[in-house]
Order: C-alpha cells, then sequence, then structure tokens
C-alpha cells in the first residue's frame, strides 16, 4: 500500500480517537452541567458538583476545539460541508457551549439565589443540548445530508434545519445524552460524597440503562436505514475531489462491513460490555472502575459508528455520488505527513500532563474546603 | 451562485465577533505573563504581598479569560460556517496551524489555568510557579498559531494550488511557520498584549492609590506593570515598523491604502500626516504633508518608489487579463482531471489564478470568458481596499502607541522616585488610559484585515466567493443570535469586573495579617454585597 | 552525587538554549526576540518590584 492511503487512514482513525476523547472528556463535563441542578439540591451541594470538574472543564474543552481543529486540517471539506450544511443546528451547540465558561466562571461570583439559579439553568442546557447535537450530527451522518458541490467544490445545502431533528438523529442524540450522564455521575460518584454521591450513582445507572437500549434500538433501525456503498471510485491512494465516483444507495447497506469482516461485531460488542458492566461497578461502588468501563463503551459506540460507514465520512442524501469519503475529503499527504509529526510529540504530552492534573486535584471535593477557598465555583 | 449580501452579512459577523473576541485577548496575552512576573517575585523574596498580587490580579485575570475562552469558540466553528469555500480552498494549509494551535497551546493554557486557579494550596511554590509561566506561554503560543494562520492570509507562503484536489495545498510547513509577516505579526500582536495589560494593571493600581486604598499592593503592582509597559511599548513600535516594512513588500495595495497613496511619486515621496480620501476620485481632497518622509519610513532608503494606487491597478488589469485562462483551464479540469491540454494552460497561468476570480464576479453568466475590458477594469479597481478607514484606524493606532509609549516613561518616572501617588493628575490620567490599548488593538485588527481586502487569501482567494452560500434569513438569525448573546455577556463581564476592582483585594480576605492557607471565613461572601 | 546530576540537567538546558538561540536567530528572527524580549520584560519588570521593598525599607530607616 502506498504511504497516502496509510495517512488517510491512519487520521481516519485519529479523528475516530479525537471524537472519542471529546465524548469522553467534554461529555463528562457535560453530564455534570446536566446533572447539576438533580444531584444538587442545596446551593453548597451544587457548588462540590462543580467543584469536581471545577480545575479540568477547561482542559477538558480543548477536546472538544481540537476535534474542529483536527477536522479543518485533516477533513477540510467535511469541515468546509458539516458546519456550513448544518448552520442553524452548529449555531445552537456553539451558542450553549460558549455560556459554559461564564457559568463555570461566574456563577459563585455572587451570592443572589436569582443569579445562581440562572446560570444552573444554563449550565443544565449548555451540557444537556451539545451532547443531543453531538449524537444527532452522527444520527445524520447516518442518514445523509442533502448537499451537493459546484464545479469549484463549493457547497450548498438544500435541506432545512428542521430535517436535522429526524427521529433516528433524536435517537443517536439520546445515546450520546444518556452517556454524558453515565459520565457526569461517574465523576460524582468519584469526588464527592453523601447524598450527591448516592443519586449521581443513581444517575449513572440510569443512563447506562437508557443508552443501553436505545444504542441497540439504532442498531437495529440502522440495518433498515438506506446505506451508501462505494460502486466506482478513483484510487485510494490519488488525490481527487468527490465529483468523481459513484455511489449506490441500498437498505441495510451500513451492515456490510460487518458482514465483510465479522470481528467487527466486537465494536459494538465492546459498547455494550461497557455500559452493563459500567452498571455493574456503580452498583458496587467503585467509581473509578465505573467511570473506565464508561470510557469502554463511548469507544464501542463511536467505533459502531465508524465501522458501519468507512470510508464515508458524510454521505450526501440528494447527490449520493457526491458524497464524502475519507479517501476525496481529506488532506494533502505533506500536510497529513506533518499532523502526524505534531501529533506524535504533542498527544503523549498532553496525555502526560492531563493526567498529573487530575492527580494534583485528586481526593474527594469537600463543602468546608469550598467555602474556604476564594477560587472555588 | 453566492450573494452579495449574505457575503456581506458574513463579513460584518466574523469582524464583530473577531474584534469581540479580541477586546480579551491581549488582556490574557499580557496578564499572564505579568502575573507570573509578580509569582517570580514571590517566589524569590518570599513575601506574602507579591502573591496577594498574584491571587487579586489573577481573579481579575479569570473574569476576563472566561470571556475570552467563549469566544475563542465561536471563531473556531465560524471558518467553516461561514467561510466555507474559504475552508475547503485553503484547509490544508491554514487548518494545520489551528490544530496544532489546540494541541500545543490551548491544552497547556487550558489544563494549568485550572490547576492556576485551585492549585495554591496543592502545589509547592516553585509547582504553581511553573504552572502560571505555563499558563503565559501556552496562551502565547495560541497567539503564535492563529497568528501563523492569519500571516498565511495575508502572504501565502508555502503553498500551492493544485488542480488535482481543485484547492491550494501546503508544501513548505516551515515557510508557512517562519513565513516573515507571520513573524512581525506574531510579535506586534503578543507585545500589544504586553502593553494592555500593563495599562490595565497600572490604571486600576492608580485607582486604588487615589482612593489611598490597598496601597502596598497598589505600588508594588503600579511599579512592575510600569517597567512591563515601558518596554512592551517600545516593542509593540519597533516591531509595528518592521511590520510595516514586510507588509509594504508583500502587501503594496495595503501599504498605498494606510498611507492614501494615489498615485506613485518619484522617490523620497511626501507622507500624509492626515488627509481626506476619495475613493469615488481616486485622490485626497485635503492633506497635511511632511515633504520626502514616506520613503525613508517605509523602505528604510531614500531612493526605492512605493507604489500608489494608479500603478497597482494597471499591475491588476494585466494579472486578471492572465488569470482568466487559469480559471477556464480550471473548469475544465474540475470534470476532466486528466485533461493534458488544459492542465498545461493552467500551469502557464496559475500564478495569477486569483485575479482570474477576481474579474468572475463581474463577468456575464460568471463565465470569465465572457469577461469584457470593462468588467476586467471593475475588478482591478476592487484591488485597492478602502482607503478611509483604513488610513484612519492606522493613524489613530499609531498615536495611541506613541501615546502610551509617553505614558509609561512618565510612569516609570515616577515609580522610580516612588512618588506616583503624589501626583494625582497623572493617577487620574492612568484611570482614564485603560480603555485606550483596547481600542488600539481594534485598530491594529481592522488596519489588518480591512487592507486585506478585496482579498481572504492575498491574491489568491477573492473575499466575495470565499462566503457559505447560505441565505439572508440564515444570516440575520446568526447575527441576531450573537448580537443578543454577546451584549449580555459584556454587561455581565464589565459589571462583575468593575464590582470586583471596586471591592479591590480585601474582598479577597487576603490581606489581613491572619491569612492562613484558606482558614475558613477568609471567603465572604457578604462582604461582596456592600 | 545530586549536585552532579543536577549540575548535568542545567549544563543541559544550556545547550539546548544556545542550539535554539541559533537555530531561531537564523529562519526566525523575530521569533527569538519575542523569546529574549518577554524573558527580559518579565525580570526587569520582577527585579523593579523588588526594589521597591529596597527604596521603602530605606526611606523607613531614614525617616526613623
Amino acid at each position: 500500500m502506498e504511504a497516502y492511503v496509510i495517512l488517510k487512514s491512519l487520521w481516519w482513525l485519529l479523528l475516530g480517537v479525537l471524537l472519542m476523547g471529546l465524548a469522553i472528556m467534554v461529555g463528562m463535563d457535560m453530564g455534570v452541567g446536566t446533572l447539576l441542578r438533580f444531584v444538587g439540591r442545596t446551593d453548597t451541594e451544587r457548588r462540590v458538583a462543580l467543584n469536581t470538574i471545577g480545575p479540568h472543564w477547561d482542559g477538558n474543552q480543548v477536546w472538544f476545539i481540537l476535534g474542529g481543529g483536527a477536522v479543518f486540517a485533516a477533513f477540510p471539506l467535511i469541515y468546509a460541508t458539516a458546519f456550513s450544511g448544518l448552520y442553524v443546528v452548529m449555531l445552537l451547540l456553539l451558542w450553549t457551549m460558549i455560556v459554559r465558561p461564564l457559568g463555570f466562571e461566574y456563577r459563585s461570583k455572587l451570592p443572589g439565589k436569582n443569579w445562581r439559579n440562572a446560570w444552573d439553568w444554563l449550565l443544565f442546557l449548555s451540557g444537556f443540548l451539545p451532547m443531543v447535537i453531538y449524537g444527532a450530527a452522527v444520527g445524520n451522518m447516518l442518514d445523509g445530508v442533502p448537499f451537493h458541490f459546484d464545479w469549484d467544490m463549493n457547497s450548498h445545502y438544500t435541506g432545512s434545519f428542521i430535517t436535522l431533528f429526524n427521529p433516528f438523529a433524536i435517537v443517536t442524540g439520546l445515546v450520546s445524552l444518556s452517556l454524558s450522564i453515565y459520565m457526569g455521575g461517574a465523576m460524582l460518584m468519584g469526588r464527592t460524597e453523601g447524598a450527591v454521591y448516592e443519586r449521581a450513582r443513581k444517575a449513572v445507572i440510569g443512563g447506562g440503562l437508557v443508552a443501553a437500549v436505545l444504542f441497540a434500538l439504532a442498531g437495529v433501525w440502522v440495518s433498515f436505514l438506506p446505506g451508501y456503498q462505494l460502486v466506482a471510485a478513483p484510487d485510494p491512494g490519488a488525490a481527487q475531489t468527490p465529483l468523481q465516483q459513484t455511489v449506490t444507495v441500498a437498505s441495510g447497506a451500513w451492515l456490510h462491513n460487518f458482514g465483510a469482516h465479522p470481528a467487527l461485531w466486537l465494536v459494538p460488542v465492546l459498547g455494550f460490555a461497557g455500559m452493563l458492566l459500567g452498571m455493574l461497578a456503580a452498583g458496587n461502588h467503585k467509581p473509578i472502575l465505573t467511570w473506565w468501563l464508561g470510557a469502554l463503551a463511548w469507544i464501542g459506540v463511536i467505533g459502531t459508528a465508524g465501522a458501519a460507514m468507512f470510508p464515508f465520512m458524510m454521505p450526501s442524501s440528494s447527490d449520493p455520488s457526491q458524497s464524502l469519503t475519507v479517501w476525496n475529503s481529506v488532506s494533502s499527504a505533506h500536510t497529513l505527513a506533518w499532523m502526524t509529526g505534531w501529533t506524535a510529540v504533542f498527544v503523549p504530552l498532553v496525555l502526560w500532563y492531563t493526567s498529573w492534573a487530575f492527580y494534583v486535584m485528586r481526593g474527594k471535593v469537600k463543602s468546608e474546603a469550598i467555602e474556604a477557598d476564594e477560587h472555588a465555583y | 451562485m453566492i450573494n452579495g449580501t449574505v457575503v456581506a452579512l458574513s463579513r460584518w459577523q466574523f469582524a464583530m465577533t473577531a474584534l469581540y473576541h479580541f477586546l480579551f485577548v491581549p488582556l490574557t496575552l499580557g496578564l499572564t505573563f505579568l502575573l507570573a512576573a509578580m509569582e517570580t517575585v514571590y517566589v524569590t523574596t518570599g513575601k506574602q504581598i507579591y502573591r496577594d498580587m498574584a491571587q487579586f490580579w489573577g481573579k481579575l485575570f479569570l473574569i476576563n479569560f472566561a470571556l475570552g475562552v467563549s469566544t475563542g469558540l465561536t471563531m473556531e466553528f465560524e471558518f467553516g460556517t461561514n467561510w466555507s469555500f474559504y475552508s475547503g480552498f485553503v484547509g490544508d494549509i491554514f487548518g494545520a496551524p489551528l490544530a496544532i494551535e489546540g494541541l500545543m497551546a490551548f491544552f497547556m493554557e487550558s489544563t494549568f489555568v485550572g490547576l492556576m486557579a485551585f492549585g495554591w494550596q496543592r502545589l509547592t511554590k516553585v509547582q504553581h510557579l511553573i504552572v502560571t509561566y505555563l499558563v503565559a506561554l501556552g496562551s502565547n503560543l495560541s497567539a503564535l498559531w492563529i497568528l501563523v494562520a492569519n500571516g498565511f492570509m495575508q502572504d501565502p507562503q508555502g503553498a500551492k494550488f493544485n488542480p488535482l484536489t481543485m484547492r491550494m495545498e501546503l508544501h513548505d510547513f516551515p515557510a508557512l511557520l517562519f513565513s516573515p509577516d507571520a513573524q512581525d505579526k506574531f510579535v506586534h500582536t503578543s507585545i500589544a498584549g504586553y502593553v494592555t495589560a500593563s495599562v490595565f494593571v497600572l490604571g486600576v493600581s492608580a485607582y486604588y492609590m487615589l482612593q489611598r486604598r490597598h496601597m502596598a499592593l497598589a505600588k508594588r503592582s503600579f511599579r512592575m506593570a510600569a517597567l512591563f509597559g515601558v518596554l512592551a511599548t517600545a516593542g509593540v513600535i519597533t516591531l509595528g515598523d518592521a511590520l510595516g516594512f514586510v507588509g509594504g513588500h508583500a502587501q503594496p495595495t495595503k501599504l498605498a491604502a494606510m498611507e492614501a497613496m494615489w498615485h506613485t511619486e518619484a522617490p523620497p515621496a511626501p507622507f500624509n500626516v492626515a488627509a481626506i480620501p476619495s475613493q469615488s476620485q481616486q485622490r485626497n481632497l485635503w492633506t497635511l504633508q511632511i515633504p520626502y518622509v514616506l520613503t525613508p519610513l517605509i523602505t528604510h532608503t531614500t531612493t526605492q518608489s512605493v507604489p500608489g494606487v494608479d500603478t497597482l491597478e494597471a499591475q491588476a488589469v494585466q494579472r486578471i487579463k492572465n488569470g482568466i485562462p487559469a480559471v477556464e483551464a480550471l473548469k475544465r479540469l474540475s470534470s476532466n482531471p486528466n485533461d493534458p491540454q488544459a492542465l498545461t494552460q493552467f500551469d502557464a497561468h496559475q500564478a495569477d489564478l486569483g485575479y482570474g476570480f477576481l474579474v468572475q464576479r463581474y463577468a456575464p453568466n460568471q463565465d470569465v470568458a465572457l469577461a469584457t475590458n470593462a468588467d476586467i477594469a471593475k475588478a482591478a479597481r476592487d484591488v485597492i481596499p478602502q482607503v478611509a478607514p483604513i488610513f484612519w484606524t492606522f493613524r489613530v493606532m499609531v498615536a495611541m502607541g506613541l501615546l502610551m509609549l509617553a505614558f509609561f516613561i512618565a510612569a516609570v518616572m515616577f515609580t522610580l522616585r516612588n512618588d506616583a501617588e503624589k501626583h494625582r493628575w497623572f493617577l487620574k490620567l492612568a484611570l482614564w488610559m485603560i480603555p485606550v490599548p483596547f481600542v488600539a488593538c481594534e485598530m491594529g485588527w481592522l488596519v489588518a484585515e480591512l487592507g486585506r481586502q478585496p482579498w481572504t487569501v492575498y491574491q489568491m482567494l477573492p473575499t466575495w466567493m470565499a462566503a457559505s452560500s447560505h441565505t439572508v434569513g440564515y444570516m440575520v438569525f446568526s447575527l441576531a443570535g450573537f448580537l443578543l448573546l454577546y451584549s449580555i455577556f459584556i454587561a455581565v463581564e464589565m459589571y462583575l469586573m468593575v464590582k470586583f476592582i471596586r471591592l479591590g483585594p480585601s474582598a479577597h480576605g487576603r490581606e489581613s495579617p491572619a491569612h492562613g492557607g484558606g482558614s475558613a471565613g477568609t471567603y465572604a461572601p457578604a462582604a461582596m454585597l456592600k | 552525587m545530586k549536585t552532579f546530576w543536577m549540575f548535568l540537567v542545567y549544563l543541559l538546558i544550556a545547550l539546548l538554549v544556545i542550539v535554539l538561540g541559533i537555530i531561531l536567530g537564523d529562519i526566525g528572527p523575530w521569533y527569538f526576540a519575542w523569546l529574549v524580549g518577554t524573558v527580559m520584560i518579565v525580570l526587569i519588570s520582577a527585579a523593579g518590584g523588588a526594589l521597591l521593598d529596597t527604596q521603602e525599607e530605606e526611606q523607613e530607616s531614614s525617616r526613623a
């Protein structure tokens, strides 16, 4: 195989890793946001919940920013087409996300009850909505999005934004939401005690259960959904645009990859195993194990979507032959090579100091400590 | 094809959100290093007051930082949501610095900012100091990468158009990273942030000195900010000149607009101190000139000629004519990438591809083959950006820079004699100076980006075709949303900032001698309400 | 022994800085200037702050 094909595939994998990192780390913080008002009944309890992720949410959020940057750098055409096509949804995602940093930083700066309640609800919204949209976006990719290109590769989206909230996308959105609730609960279990801990534990089990049921439902649904198949295309290693291929649509075609490589069935199994064992771990008061099993569940879920769609990334429902695949939307070999170098140096470094930061801030968050620390949220 | 109103609204939205983001960034860039300097004194001398300083200014820093992070998210989205053609066209190059920015800078800045705020009790003195330095380094590295990306838009280095993928592709990463425009721009911008932070700290300290509150903290902050600021201002001015020098070669149209130079004059050319430029008549209705000064100012010689608008337009006509066959060939290559004739034709003309795109807008049916000489003349006229706003924003920026230099020299004089608190007029002036660096930074952004027009990527991609193909309704929706959210945000931020400045470090519970690491009662929300 | 290892570490840092200086100074003169300039600005500002303490103590003692 030539180097360019390997680089293309590598970046498809790395993008998957990033989406998983994003889902695990940002999803956890958003789960805490979603749960904030439910695990915390008093102001102090809510502050405890917020401070479990207080030192980390900002660093975690970079997974999200990096996700955007990596799509831009490695799959520019996907970045251009998806972000502009899903305009209204992207703005909703953005607007809810930009409230979050302010929520963390400003909420406890003033003592007013209304002030804090308002920020609590905003934190709820900015945890809940982005996770639904995140999952719904993946659902829409599986469903296909109506877009096409001009001769100069200018993209046009021809659907309305309402179609982005179709029933299948809502199911995938809820899978993502319930997993984020699970992960938020797991983090809270690890860093809190007493009432908050107990409520968080229930949230983990509830979130895991809903996620497992909906993930199964989505799986069955996908087997009836129209899937996309490459019929004719330039060599994967060739520089190309999406204007030079032929794609057909057939019901159930998203399962073809699983048919061709039965070992892939292990990926959804990993997802289910993570959720079910995770619920058990939560039942047995093992917060750290619960967290790691939740991370495995995310890997299984996102891996399943990727395995079903490969090599497609963003199929076009209105003009299937202009669908975006790994092969035709990727960056040049030169860019991918440079990016691989940067990634090889910096990702281990980032993982190292992130775990150091978690290590420094380890242990339970105590209400007395929060009241004594003027930097606490 | 793309609607002109949509392009205009997209430009407005990007400019407003970027300028808004850029209200918070400079303070972050500079204040982090000032915090690091304060903490350095704390760690080396062990004096508690410097820890109080680092914590108090750190608190104000975090209020500002949150909004910087928020509005930065918008920027990461906006290239794709609103400039999708641009994103696909240059993503191969432009995306890389953005991704590296996240990987190298944002992770560092954001992970350690959490430890900086929450780690006072958990880290040793030296560890915390290192964390603070890493926050400062991380935030400035993020400025580095985004300005490398911006440098590419100003002066596309290290890239080549690939007709097989219909986009520009990276072919020399070091050339991109070390592009002279990126280098100057990064240092100029980063240090402008140092100046902003210095004026901010100086102004707030002066406020306390006027009220005779928190004198120990205010005097020390005043001293450190004054020294920090005077050196940084000198640096900004030096780099501003270097940027003009580099930009003058790479972007002659921007330079002509900055100096309102409608005609090429024999060197040494006169310098317009002030002017009323008229775009439609292509001349200055009124000017105040200093003879001979422009040429040495820009070229650092007395003999090199600086091209005016007339010369640049004439050059553009030639380049448009040469670019038209490139666009035609590209169109053929789009349907058949293996057309050898089209490939040869493209290779011969590709240097002026961008100019071919420029005329596409005026050509009948957007078919460049049908472009008349009148269409070409119109497109050539577009090459010159709007002179009046660039000329004046540039002058306001420079004037403010010089004003701040004078201000800091006075501040250093007073603080070295340790009698700043006796010059109450100066303290009042310092308070009024706070908005100046913020305005100067915004002006700098305007000069750089308005001066780049009509291009998104200089001489490669015209702005008119770079935007996403949205409807006007979508744009009105998003503009309204941003307007609403951002107005609320700035109101909340300013309210908190002013409130915590008024309260001063005591709200912090840190100035009492009985201070002990986080003893109960030092955090007093009730006191904040007074 | 510990002193020796520390010496080695510092030596390594010094060599690294020199190499960085040579490379950056060649191809990225302004980046290099930023590095040097920022270090200088921070240190001068810090020293200035510390100097104020000395000045104040001197004023105190001369008054007394």
